[in-house]
């Protein structure tokens, strides 16, 4: 090789290294990026009721949906939807295929170990139900019983912990499937929101399903990614107007029958 | 750090790159393979019940297949058309629905079946249709003549069916079987959607429990990768066992 190719190798080799190890010291920031293309992608689950349902149009709707929508009037931001499963909610955002992910996600210290809570924007307790005919009343009596749950919710977080050992957990990949299991009687009880509890049992009158036991409260609020602390402070600052003026409480109300219980912050 | 892992995690980290990448959008994730390694025994009890499942898929349905494919050669009328029947329902519909009807409306019929035998039925099922189908296009494959001579030596059907159609019959299609079945292993992962709790399922919660969801599939990646591997060439063993070696001797 002549001395000229070889310098020729060793710049391009050198350009290439540049280009793939370069990376701008005052990258822009998501908040930056959303409002320079007034596009706000937010990753939701609509298969959730009441945070996330489809209508009659196959439309996003929910308290989620309702929330995210205003928040991104708010931004001046047009919302581009990403529909994702609740195993979807935190590897959505951590790909990047989303912005903000709001999707009733709970509060965990496991969770904030992977993605940044925004302030809470609502609450949610969830519970054991499950057909008149079983009997529950304790956790104790969980023993010997199918219990099913659906995967990367805060019932998979919760229920394991509480339930003593010999209970058969049963793991689902959506709620979807969780409660046709229930419907169907491969599980005897199922684990769920409260919410989700009720629609569920009023939907079905003649299964006779009964709530059973409370497994925890908590809440929940938008995650962001690690380090897109501009976009968590402005979503903050958003939820902290909200709350004040009345229109979380009153999304919260329209969808769920009840009031939104004080939101902490912090 | 046992010392396994120590040599694994140095290669890991002896590759550029691995440790840190930079996603299109400029999006920052770090990779953490430690938790792959610290959750090793649950990964690898699913793909155990993956490889078991396909094994087990494969070989009663190979069984169904030859039925099936015997019935629609040399069956009564009748038998043949519940046959294609079968061939066609099965080929034309999706493999997650017919997952969802074996298992949540048997119950409704007073049939007690569990996740992994709903999903090994399934996998039986679809297998059946997709083999009975190849197997029938090898069976064509031999030269009537031949079968003539068969019935002519006073072979009965059956004993024409056993020795003289169906060996060559799959040997030509040997080939399309494997790689219907290597399909069918890997189709395997949806039936974590009925709580069967095979590699996916485990992939699933692991990453949804741990929140590093692409350690997690690119490691499931590279096991259900090994897998197929694995099983194209126990295949090609058999092959070469029976097709060619068996036949020399």
């Amino acid at each position: 090789m002549s001395k000229h190719l070889k310098h020729c190798a060793r710049a391009m080799l050198v350009a290439a290294s540049a280009l793939l190890l370069a990376h701008p010291a005052s990258a822009e920031s998501t908040l930056d990026k959303i409002l320079s293309a007034k596009k706000l992608r937010v990753a939701i689950d609509v298969a959730n009721p009441p945070f996330g349902v489809l209508d009659k149009n196959g439309q996003p709707d929910g308290s989620d949906v309702a929330v995210a929508r205003a928040l991104a009037k708010d931004l001046g931001a047009e919302i581009e939807f990403v529909q994702v499963p609740s195993t979807g909610r935190i590897p959505a955002l951590l790909a990047g295929r989303a912005d903000v992910t709001i999707a009733s996600i709970s509060v965990t210290t496991d969770r904030a170990k992977a993605v940044m809570f925004c302030n809470p924007n609502g609450a949610l307790s969830i519970t054991i139900f499950g057909p008149q005919s079983v009997h529950i009343k304790t956790p104790a009596d969980l023993v010997g019983k199918r219990v099913g749950i659906t995967r990367a919710t805060l019932e998979e977080a919760t229920v394991p912990k509480m339930a003593p050992e010999g209970t058969k957990i049963v793991w689902f990949d959506d709620l979807a499937s969780t409660v046709q299991a229930l419907l169907s009687g491969q599980v005897d009880a199922a684990a769920m929101t409260a919410f989700a509890e009720k629609t569920v049992s009023d939907a079905n009158p003649g299964k006779h399903l009964e709530n059973k036991l409370l497994v925890t409260t908590a809440f929940y609020g938008p995650i962001v990614r690690p380090s897109d602390f501009e976009l968590r402070q402005w979503i903050n600052t958003w939820i902290f107007i909200n709350t004040q003026n009345g229109t979380l409480a009153a999304i919260y109300k329209k969808y769920t029958g009840v009031d939104l219980p004080p939101l902490p912050t912090f | 750090m046992p010392p396994a892992r120590r040599a694994a995690q140095g290669l890991i980290d002896a590759v550029p790159g691995t440790a840190k990448r930079t996603f299109g959008s400029g999006v920052h994730y770090v990779f953490h393979f430690n938790v792959v390694w610290d959750h090793w025994r649950d990964l690898a009890g699913g793909a155990w019940l993956t490889i078991r499942l396909s094994s087990l898929a494969l070989v009663i349905g190979m069984a169904l297949a030859t039925v099936c494919a015997y019935a629609k050669a040399a069956g009564p009328g009748a038998l043949r058309l519940i046959v294609a029947a079968y061939v066609e329902v099965i080929r034309n519909t999706p493999f997650l629905v017919q997952i969802f009807i074996i298992y949540f409306s048997l119950p409704a019929l007073g049939i007690a079946v569990g996740a992994n035998e709903a999903a090994l039925a399934a996998m039986v099922v679809n297998f059946g249709a997709y083999g009975t189908e190849i197997l029938r296009a090898g069976i064509e494959s031999v030269p009537h003549g031949q079968i003539d001579a068969a019935r002519a030596l006073g072979l009965t059907r059956l004993q024409t069916f056993r020795h003289v159609v169906l060996f060559p019959a799959l040997k030509t299609v040997f080939p399309a079987l494997a790689s219907q079945f290597i399909l069918l292993m890997l189709a395997s992962s949806v039936v974590s959607a009925i709580s069967a709790v095979e590699l996916t399922a485990v992939t699933n919660s692991l990453q949804s429990t741990t929140f590093r969801p692409f350690e997690f599939y690119f490691f499931a990646t590279a096991l259900y990768l090994a897998m197929a591997l694995g099983f194209r060439a126990v295949l090609g063993g058999i092959y070469w066992r029976v097709f060619v070696r068996g036949r020399r001797s």
